[in-house]
């Protein structure tokens, strides 16, 4: 019995001591954060609630088009979160955020002109660009010795089998549709007809579909070119040169993640906070450092080292306008996502 | 179950459980009606809802959910195709996990006490790690750089037995491996049980009578072992159906199976009601395949007996 009774003491004094510390320094509320996974670097996440006592309440999803579906669900109430460029259209469309009070955001100006007014949100009141990217193709220069410059090139018949693709099924169609000579968003009956035996070839040549973590069977070795994500090229780089970064020449995109505030959200003061805090060129510099897409703040930029700037995958130096995806409607996205499903499932 | 319902039992000495058999199966019957039944429920309400902007859903009645998996379209009927092969890996797996884990599981059984308590221990101790890093230890000896090639080419087999270095990542062959390897265990513990409970003495008595090993195994070992090798079954096909993950990891997502397509629906194509009509056929699917193999299980112990 003596045993039993230390041990219960001991229990309780367990219990007081977590309670004691769980209770919060400042209470200044919290932030409820629903943002793409692995895009927000823990350190910047911890450095705003140091700063500000202001607790981060971090959610993340795999796709746009989760976000979507769970917001379109109804129940949760997020405060922040980080749509694509189309993905937010479609959102402002159906008056899905709140404005965003730019007197608020003291670090606005360091954003570069070129990321702001888009066709998204030609009058930037609903959104703030975050990070932005492009989609081309990694080579393995010391196993492909020709020139890979564009589609055609990837998916020649000599490299079948060594090839990695995104298994996202709107980059692929788009891709074809390039190759089709069609423009980015020109998703008609006649055109998804016409990209069907093109991805069909395509889809016979690859090794693998990967979202996640393309650059994991390159640096493998089990596949010696790829159509990736530019982050994932820029880390490639960053790995080993080897790994060279091409921006198709048939067509390129480029794609710009937002930062937004959606309708029902609780704590709009704290998100305005968090976004100003993003902007600051020491902050958004620590994104950079871990996630090197292109950022979009100028200020940012001025603080990164030689080599991030010089990364090809990261910044490009290419001279061409890149076009962005746009708000296709469901019915649109469901035809692409039968016809990849299709298209998978012949083989 | 019987003298609980008030029906004979088996049991000459039990008593029939009033009120209180009822107030202790409460939490269990409120925790499956409240997770099981009311999801099902709900599943198969949005099943017949359709489509809205944005992903929203609106409920209706209208069977073109289940129009879009049965009803062929250009010829094919891609969703059943795709059901096919989920059941055809099932069924494999479930084929490759019995021929291996069998005898696995007979052999443990065999040995003394002290032994097998640590044969068991080495088929259970992988279970502890989480399965994702498993898998992910197989894409590391699969790889073509990784430990199988790196063995074969040490040892000579890779000039001299196979021209190239094993391409096994990111095929069928790759996926089949990971499935077996994931739902083995699933087989050899529960023959382990059965086996363990025979009798010596009816073996020995079966070689007095005059029969061969090989008799003796398909006579006397293998029915008395069938509880086993039917759990061993329903443990590996019916979850199999459902494993798309090692698809993805393995398999490298070129062939869409089953989970696939219904996870795509809720995140890509944001289908719900198509998704969720998937998931009613997913579920009748597991239940039909349940009952089929608990028939042919119970059947056949009958005859055992």
């Amino acid at each position: 019995m003596k045993t039993l009774h230390k041990l219960l003491v001991l229990g309780l004094a367990a219990l007081c001591a977590a309670g004691a510390s769980a209770a919060p320094k400042k209470k200044k509320g919290e932030l409820n954060l629903y943002a793409w996974s692995e895009y927000i670097p823990q350190a910047v996440l911890d450095g705003f609630t140091e700063e500000t006592g202001i607790k981060v309440n971090y959610e993340t999803y795999a796709s746009g088009e989760e976000m979507l579906a769970k917001l379109s669900a109804g129940r949760a109430r997020y405060d922040l979160i980080q749509p694509s460029d189309y993905i937010a259209e479609a959102m402002i469309k159906n008056g899905q955020l709140l404005p965003i009070d730019r007197s608020k955001l003291s670090h606005y100006g360091n954003l570069l002109p070129e990321y702001l007014g888009m066709a998204h949100d030609p009058e930037n009141r609903y959104t703030v660009p975050y990070m932005t990217g492009t989609v081309g193709i990694v080579v393995n220069t010391e196993k492909v010795k020709e020139p890979v410059l564009g589609y055609q090139d990837l998916f020649s018949e000599k490299y079948s089998g060594r090839i990695v693709v995104l298994d996202d099924g709107r980059e692929l169609a788009t891709a074809a549709l390039y190759v089709l000579g069609k423009g980015i968003n020109d998703f008609t009956n006649e055109s998804i007809a016409g990209i069907k035996p093109i991805l069909a070839e395509w889809f016979s040549r690859v090794k693998l579909f990967d979202s996640d973590s393309p650059k994991t069977a390159l640096l493998n070795g089990d596949v010696d070119l790829g159509l990736v994500w530019g982050g994932e090229a820029a880390i490639l780089w960053k790995e080993n040169k080897k790994f060279r970064y091409v921006l198709p020449a048939e067509g390129a995109h480029m794609f710009v993640d937002l930062l937004a505030i959606p309708k029902r959200a609780k704590n709009v003061e704290n998100a305005h906070l968090f976004i100003d805090y993003i902007l600051r060129p020491e902050v958004s510099r620590l994104i950079s450092a871990d996630f090197p897409y292109t950022n979009p703040n100028g200020a940012a930029r001025k603080l990164l080292t030689e080599e991030e700037l010089a990364n090809p995958a990261s910044y490009p130096k290419v001279d061409r306008k890149f076009d962005t995806f746009r708000y296709l409607g469901e019915e649109v996205a469901e035809k692409i996502d039968s016809l990849v499903t299709d298209l998978k499932n012949a083989r | 179950m019987h003298g609980f319902l008030g029906g004979a039992s088996d049991n000459p000495h039990a008593r029939r459980p009033r009120v209180w058999g009822w107030v202790l199966l409460a939490p269990m019957l409120a925790w499956l009606a409240l997770f099981v039944v009311a999801p099902a429920l709900i599943l198969l309400a949005y099943s017949f809802a359709s489509r809205g902007a944005l992903g929203a859903v609106q409920f209706g009645f209208s069977w073109d959910n289940y129009a879009r998996i049965f009803l062929p379209s250009d010829g094919r009927m891609i969703y059943v195709d795709i059901l096919r092969r989920s059941i055809g890996y099932a069924g494999l797996t479930t084929l490759l996990c019995v021929m291996i884990g069998y005898p696995v599981g007979w052999f443990i059984a065999r040995r003394p006490p002290a032994l097998r308590e640590r044969l068991l221990m080495l088929v259970m101790i992988p279970f502890w790690t989480s399965f994702l890093i498993r898998t992910y230890a197989w894409i590391a000896i699969l790889k073509r750089e990784g430990l199988l090639n790196g063995l074969l080419k040490a040892s000579g087999a890779v000039p001299h037995i196979f021209p190239e270095p094993l391409d096994l990542l990111y095929t069928p062959t790759a996926v089949v491996i990971g499935l077996v390897y994931a739902y083995l265990p699933f087989v050899i513990l529960p023959v382990y049980a059965s086996a363990e409970k025979l009798d010596g003495a009816l073996i020995e008595a079966a070689h007095d009578l005059g029969a061969g090993p090989l008799r003796v195994f398909r006579e006397v070992v293998v029915p008395l072992t069938r509880p086993g090798i039917t759990a061993g079954m329903l443990l590996v096909f019916v979850p199999a159906i459902g494993m798309f993950a090692i698809t993805d990891l393995m398999g490298g997502a070129r062939v869409p199976m089953i989970g696939n397509v219904i996870q795509n629906q809720f995140t890509k194509a944001l289908n719900f009601p198509f998704g969720a009509a998937l998931g009613v056929v997913f579920t009748l699917l597991f239940v039909l395949s349940y009952a089929v193999l608990r028939w042919l299980g119970g059947r056949k112990t009958e005859k055992a007996k």
